[in-house]
This record gives C-alpha cells, sequence and structure tokens, in this order.
C-alpha cells in the first residue's frame, strides 16, 4: 500500500470503523513505514486537541435579549409571506413580459410599405399598376371618381378630371 | 410538547413555542459561532441573527429537513458572510522565539498540562483560522462540534461524498500548517 492511501483510510479511521482489509492493511503498512507512523501520531495530537473543548456559555437572558430585536423587526416587515413570493413573482413577472414583447416584435404582419416612383422602378414593377384601372375605365363619371379618390390620397389638389 | 408542533405553532406567530426552540439550540448555535470567531460578542451577535432570520423565514421551512439542521445552516451561512466581509484568512505568525506547546510536556507537572493543552488548542485554532473558509467551518462542523458525516452533508447541502473529501483535505492542510511545531526535538510522541 502506497502512503497516499495508507493516510486516507488513516483520516477515515478517526471517524469511522474501518473494514477488515483496509484495516489490516493500515497496520500492515503502519508496521513498516516510520513516516506514516509519524502521521498517525501527529493527526491524534491535532485532532485530540479540539475534541473536548470547552465552550463559554452564551451571554445571559439570551431570549430576554432576542424579543424585543424580533418585535422591532416585524414593525418593518409587515408582509413577510407577501415578500417572499414577491421575490420569486417579479423576476417571472419580467421574464414573461420580455417573452411577450419580444413575440409582437417578431411576429406583427410587415406592413405594406408605400413605394416612390423611383422605388418601383428600382424593383422592376409596373409604374402604371395603380394607373391601368383608371385607363381602362370607359365611364367617365367613375373615372373622374377615380381621379379624385387618388388626388385626395396623394394629397395632390392639382390633379385635374375629365369633365 | 414535540419539536414539530413547537415549529408549527412558531409559523402562526406563537412567541412562547419559538421561545423554546430558542432555549434548546442557543447553546449549540452560539458554539458552532464562537468555534469560528473565537470571540463571544460576534459570536452572540451571530447567534442572535441566526433565530432573527430563522423567526421571519420560518414559513419557508418545509420539514423536508430536521428543524436543528435548518437552523445550522442558517448559522453557517452568517458564518461565512461575517468571514467574507471580515476577510478572515489570517496570515499566522509562526515566529521563532513562539513557546512550542507540544514540546514542553514531559518538562512540566500534571498540574501545569491544562495550559499545555490550551496553548495547544489556541494554536491549531489559529491555523484552522489561516484555512480556507469552506475548510474552516468543515472542521469545525466535524471535529470541533462533532457533528457526523450525516449532518454536515444536510447542514451545508453537499453529497456526503464531497463531505468526505473536504474533511481530508482540511486535515491534510490543517496538518502541514502544524508540521515546523509537531517536528521539533524534544517532543512527546506517547501513543
Amino acid at each position: 500500500m502506497k502512503c497516499k492511501k495508507a493516510e486516507k483510510l488513516l483520516l477515515k479511521s478517526f471517524d469511522t470503523v474501518l473494514q477488515n482489509n483496509d484495516k489490516e492493511e493500515l497496520e500492515k503498512h503502519l508496521k513498516n513505514c516510520v513516516s506514516c507512523q509519524k502521521k498517525r501520531i501527529e493527526y491524534q495530537y491535532i485532532l485530540g486537541s479540539l475534541k473536548d473543548e470547552d465552550f463559554p456559555e452564551p451571554k445571559p437572558y439570551f431570549w430576554e435579549r432576542l424579543q424585543p430585536r424580533l418585535k422591532e423587526k416585524n414593525k418593518y416587515e409587515p408582509w413577510p409571506l407577501w415578500k417572499h413570493w414577491a421575490i420569486k413573482a417579479i423576476p417571472l413577472s419580467l421574464f414573461v413580459i420580455l417573452i411577450l414583447v419580444a413575440s409582437i416584435v417578431f411576429f406583427l404582419p410587415p406592413q405594406n410599405e408605400e413605394l416612390s416612383q423611383s422605388g418601383i422602378l428600382l424593383r422592376n414593377q409596373n409604374p402604371f399598376q395603380d394607373t391601368i384601372p383608371l385607363l381602362e375605365e370607359d365611364e367617365l363619371e367613375n373615372k373622374n371618381m377615380m381621379l379624385i379618390f387618388t388626388a385626395i390620397e396623394e394629397n395632390n389638389g392639382t390633379r385635374r378630371y375629365l369633365p | 410538547m414535540e419539536e414539530k408542533e413547537l415549529v408549527r405553532l412558531s409559523k402562526e406567530g406563537n412567541h412562547e413555542a419559538f421561545a423554546v426552540l430558542v432555549k434548546k439550540y442557543k447553546t449549540k448555535v452560539y458554539n458552532l459561532a464562537f468555534s469560528l470567531t473565537h470571540n463571544k460578542e460576534t459570536a452572540d451577535d451571530m447567534a442572535q441573527e441566526t433565530f432573527i432570520k430563522a423567526y421571519f423565514s420560518l414559513s419557508a421551512f418545509k420539514s423536508k429537513s430536521e428543524f436543528g439542521t435548518w437552523l445550522y445552516r442558517i448559522t453557517v451561512n452568517n458564518i461565512m458572510d461575517f468571514m467574507r466581509k471580515e476577510n478572515r484568512i489570517k496570515k499566522v505568525s509562526f515566529r521563532e522565539n513562539i513557546e512550542n506547546p507540544f514540546v514542553q510536556e514531559d518538562e512540566m507537572r500534571i498540574k501545569e498540562k491544562k495550559i499545555i493543552e490550551e496553548r495547544r488548542r489556541k494554536l491549531v485554532h489559529k491555523a484552522i483560522q489561516t484555512l480556507p473558509e469552506k475548510q474552516q467551518i468543515i472542521l469545525s462542523l466535524r471535529d470541533i462540534q462533532g457533528f457526523s458525516y450525516e449532518e454536515i452533508s444536510k447542514i451545508l447541502n453537499i453529497l456526503p461524498g464531497t463531505v468526505d473529501s473536504r474533511i481530508h483535505r482540511a486535515r491534510k492542510k490543517l496538518r502541514k500548517k502544524l508540521v515546523p511545531f509537531l517536528s521539533q526535538k524534544g517532543g512527546n510522541h506517547e501513543m
């Protein structure tokens, strides 16, 4: 057995009863290894000095001193249960709001953009697409109405209509 | 009255029930704080803080663990906060002229043995204070307070295997720190 394993078993032996196999191997190693024998004594000294320590008693009137502190703190924390849930609810709510905003932004249907004449030309679209219905209209009255509405849409008061 | 009943009554705001719990656990909580702070005032204050936190967190205590285990967990967390604030990793001044308590035993009379033991204990505690805080806490829980591995595992909320490895690492490190004092000539190495 190597010293590293022996030390591990040695430390374990201070807390629990070793299994027969391990115990025998450890004793066998300790008989022949001076360094590990020394380690065992050192650990016994160190751990022995920590055990059975006499602790001082807590200062007197522990509860009597604690009680007013509990009452004092209670004045400033009237809703402990509510607070407990609020601490968990706030980040959760923020997360839900973030998800909602993200879904609105990313999943809104794209708006149809109105293109200028040059925009239409750049996209190789027919610039006369909108005027074709006007040109094909035979009824004069209908044609005039279409011109009026087009003028209103484009805010162009100079467009003239045929009498 | 059973502890579970006391806890239930305390949750409902019964101060008398909580007083019984305080009386039951105050010494252990205080000892745990004292073993790491070595200051009576600080330990007392820390013990008080532990019970205040426990009282206002009673609604969160689900009885999955023992009340004592839960209380010690609060104590340990308080101690860790305190240690971080105070930056407790100090260098032990192992000066050459310091009286080595491991050397003198065979030269002193029996009635002075207690003084020697007290000096040893102080030296070992000084050495513990130079270890990382997790190792300080685990040595305190196991070797000073005497908690079992299972209890330590529940208090620190770590696996039993982790408790095992942490304790071993802490003890090995502690021994290395004390080797200069343990290996001086004249030491009484009786079994």
